[in-house]
């Protein structure tokens, strides 16, 4: 773990936690040459998903939060993934990679892949130190388990999550032992809290998005980081004028334009997602002190785009079910990807 | 007329088809993931198109659903059915495509009810009476850049009657279609009538003749007769709806004949069989050169904004590769094309 990059004396009212390859960069490891590539990249030419640090950067605006980052990618290319994110102006509080050459010694193949028995001990100790009333938010991707592993860190510390279920979720993982053990111990120094307010899963792959429904309405998969900040702006931690600077930034340097911009907020809307309130506030950001928004191309197009969006879906669909997730059944979506590719059958 | 746009939206008319919404919605998830600048804009039931498309791969960013509580079967009357639903998919598809909601329209509905929706709610090229419905079939030859072994013809049923003025209109219509979508820069465009010469067939064909040889930018070849079609000998036929349609069927019946008859030899005789046997591959092979499902769907042609009529059975490929049809005659103006070339 790398030592705090900034030195904050209040405590934090909000976590946000981050992967990095495939939520926050661009990264592919589908062969060995992409792995390769990957690995000697330089800074300069990682590219971040679009909207990923407008967004990290907004989020970071209110002052009173914490970015940790826990990622797969190995501890030997901490330097140059340090140097991509000063680049992109993102500030981190924690920033955990992955000893694989330890594991690599230590004969730990099944660590290799692994991804319970690294990142789940990683956040519950990181969550130890947190203010019991601290929210958390928390993003990942659908190429790994970040779904599984971030809704089981939210149950456990929410005391939702028996002591049996988790012995058995560790074991069907193929958890180390001595991961197990780190675990448990974690878990039980952790006061029972519900901080856990969202999680969004970036859909590199374009898993179908019913194939999360099982984790309940918490999980939210995403197309990209504007459908992040119209939920995030719904939920409160941004402003209207803050998702706004990052649709423009988006619109500017990723090719996304109003019709995509549009498209993610009806997506969104058609899931349930109650943004009617969200859309409002974007309309009434363009009023008063953030008149000037107006003239900055093309949000007054995106905001009559969206209106349009909202009147042809006709009545607004209910809210997903609330429901208690089987961790037990849903073991297989933690389980390292075979050559065979996921299924990705939805769930019921 | 519709200019030349950056991102192409198609309005997909997602209820009446004969696989159900799903196939049209499984079409039109395949296109977001291989057509970047393709964006669909999906008419119908929301809740229905929703269901399905939460449990399919696809890119949200370039789908979008409009609600549309109604729909028309295959089997109802176009007109009466589309007074009685205002508010059905393939109207309110039609009335999107109209506003500038979308590009273009792709159905795989009830024809009749989709010509008539755009009938209503699109208008005619200048120069252009009457809509044509086109469609394409398997021929022996090949043609344009693609080595593309389908011809054009039409009118196939849009309407009964043409007079010589409407007959060089379809001319023009299917000529620029062939050079936009088969990439045929110069298509042989033809007549069909009883003889080859000039003065064979009505006075409509006779005086169509007449004009046709004297338009310039149109590679008119003269008159084809019926043995011309399967042959492949032009690309552009050209015909009433009346004529169209019965080729049109005719073909289909005989397609239809001849797989029976491969069936019967199957069954009555093992020489047959085992010759057949040796010939699968290459009917495979026949079989993917003639496939319809790669050529998407008939265009409906003359008027101002695109409707391409997908097949009624029409599955996920089919309605993906109909879609980028489509595109491609927004992409290329297909509209002003025509139009260009009934000016000249």
């Amino acid at each position: 773990m790398s030592l705090p990059d900034r030195i904050d004396p209040r405590p934090p009212r909000r976590i946000y936690r981050w992967d990095l390859d495939k939520t926050y960069l661009q990264t592919d490891f589908e062969s060995l040459r992409d792995l390769f590539r990957t690995a000697f990249q330089k800074a300069h030419e990682k590219v971040a998903v679009p909207g990923a640090s407008a967004l990290i950067r907004e989020l970071a605006e209110q002052g009173d939060s914490r970015l940790c980052i826990v990622s797969g990618s190995p501890k030997q290319m901490r330097a140059v993934l340090e140097e991509k994110l000063k680049l992109d102006g993102v500030q981190w509080d924690e920033f955990v990679l992955k000893d694989n050459v330890s594991n690599l010694l230590r004969g730990r193949f099944r660590a290799l892949r692994g991804q319970v028995g690294y990142k789940l001990p990683v956040i519950l100790e990181s969550r130890i130190h947190a203010p019991v009333e601290a929210e958390e938010v928390l993003f990942g991707d659908d190429a790994e388990a970040d779904a599984f592993i971030y809704s089981l860190y939210a149950d456990l510390i929410a005391g939702r999550v028996d002591e049996r279920v988790l012995a058995q979720v560790l074991e069907a993982g193929g958890v180390y032992p001595d991961d197990a053990a780190r675990v448990h111990e974690a878990w039980k120094k952790i006061p029972i809290a519900d901080p856990v307010r969202r999680i969004f899963i970036h859909l590199d792959r374009l898993t179908p998005p019913a194939h999360f429904t099982a984790y309940g309405p918490r999980v939210v998969p995403i197309f990209n980081y504007f459908q992040a900040a119209l939920v995030l702006l719904a939920d409160g931690h941004l402003t209207a004028p803050q998702v706004l600077k990052i649709a423009v930034e988006m619109v500017q340097t990723a090719g996304h334009n109003i019709i995509t911009l549009s498209n993610s907020f009806q997506d969104l809307l058609r899931r349930g997602l109650p943004l009617q309130q969200a859309a409002i506030a974007l309309s009434q950001a363009m009023e008063g002190p953030n008149a000037l928004l107006k003239a900055m191309r093309p949000v007054p197009d995106i905001l009559a785009a969206f209106s349009k969006r909202l009147a042809a879906l006709g009545t607004q669909p209910p809210p997903p079910r609330v429901q208690a997730v089987d961790y037990v059944s849903l073991i297989s979506h933690a389980l390292p990807r075979t050559h065979k590719g996921r299924s990705t059958k939805p769930q019921t | 007329m519709v200019g030349k746009p950056q991102h192409i939206t198609i309005a997909f008319d997602v209820m009446g088809s004969d696989h159900g919404p799903a196939e049209v919605v499984r079409g039109a998830a395949q296109l977001s993931l291989e057509s970047p600048h393709i964006h669909a804009l999906l008419v119908g039931d929301r809740p229905v198109i929703d269901e399905a498309l939460a449990g399919i791969k696809h890119n949200g960013e370039r789908i979008s659903v409009h609600h549309a509580g109604d729909y028309v079967g295959m089997d109802e009357k176009p007109g009466e059915a589309l007074a009685r639903k205002p508010e059905s998919s393939v109207a309110v598809a039609a009335r999107l495509v109209a506003e500038g909601e979308a590009h273009a329209l792709v159905s795989a509905g009830n024809t009749g009810a989709g010509v008539l929706a755009c009938k209503r709610h699109f208008q005619l090229i200048p120069g252009v009476r009457r809509a044509a419905l086109a469609t394409v079939y398997p021929t022996r030859g090949v043609r344009g850049a693609k080595q593309d072994p389908f011809s054009l013809i039409l009118d196939v049923g849009a309407t009964v009657e043409a007079t010589a003025e409407d007959l060089v209109a379809f001319a023009v219509m299917g000529s620029a279609y062939a050079r936009i979508i088969s990439r045929n820069e110069r298509p042989k465009v033809a007549l069909l009538s009883n003889g080859v010469e000039p003065q064979k067939g009505p006075p409509r064909v006779v005086e169509a003749h007449q004009r046709l040889s004297q338009m310039a930018g149109l590679n008119f070849t003269g008159n084809v007769e019926g043995i011309d079609i399967p042959r492949g000998t032009v690309d552009v036929i050209v015909t009433d709806g009346f004529v169209g349609n019965v080729c049109l069927k005719m073909l289909e019946g005989v397609h239809d004949t001849v797989m029976e008859l491969a069936q019967y030899a199957y069954k009555e005789s093992l020489r047959w069989r085992a010759g057949l046997a040796m010939l699968s591959s290459g009917i495979e092979r026949l079989k993917d050169i003639t496939d319809w499902e790669q050529y998407g769907g008939a265009p409906i042609l003359g008027f101002d904004r695109i409707f391409i009529k997908a097949h009624g059975r029409s599955k996920a490929r089919a309605i993906a590769n109909a879609g980028k049809v489509a595109a491609k005659a927004v992409a290329n103006e297909l509209g002003t094309a025509i139009q260009e070339g009934l000016a000249k």
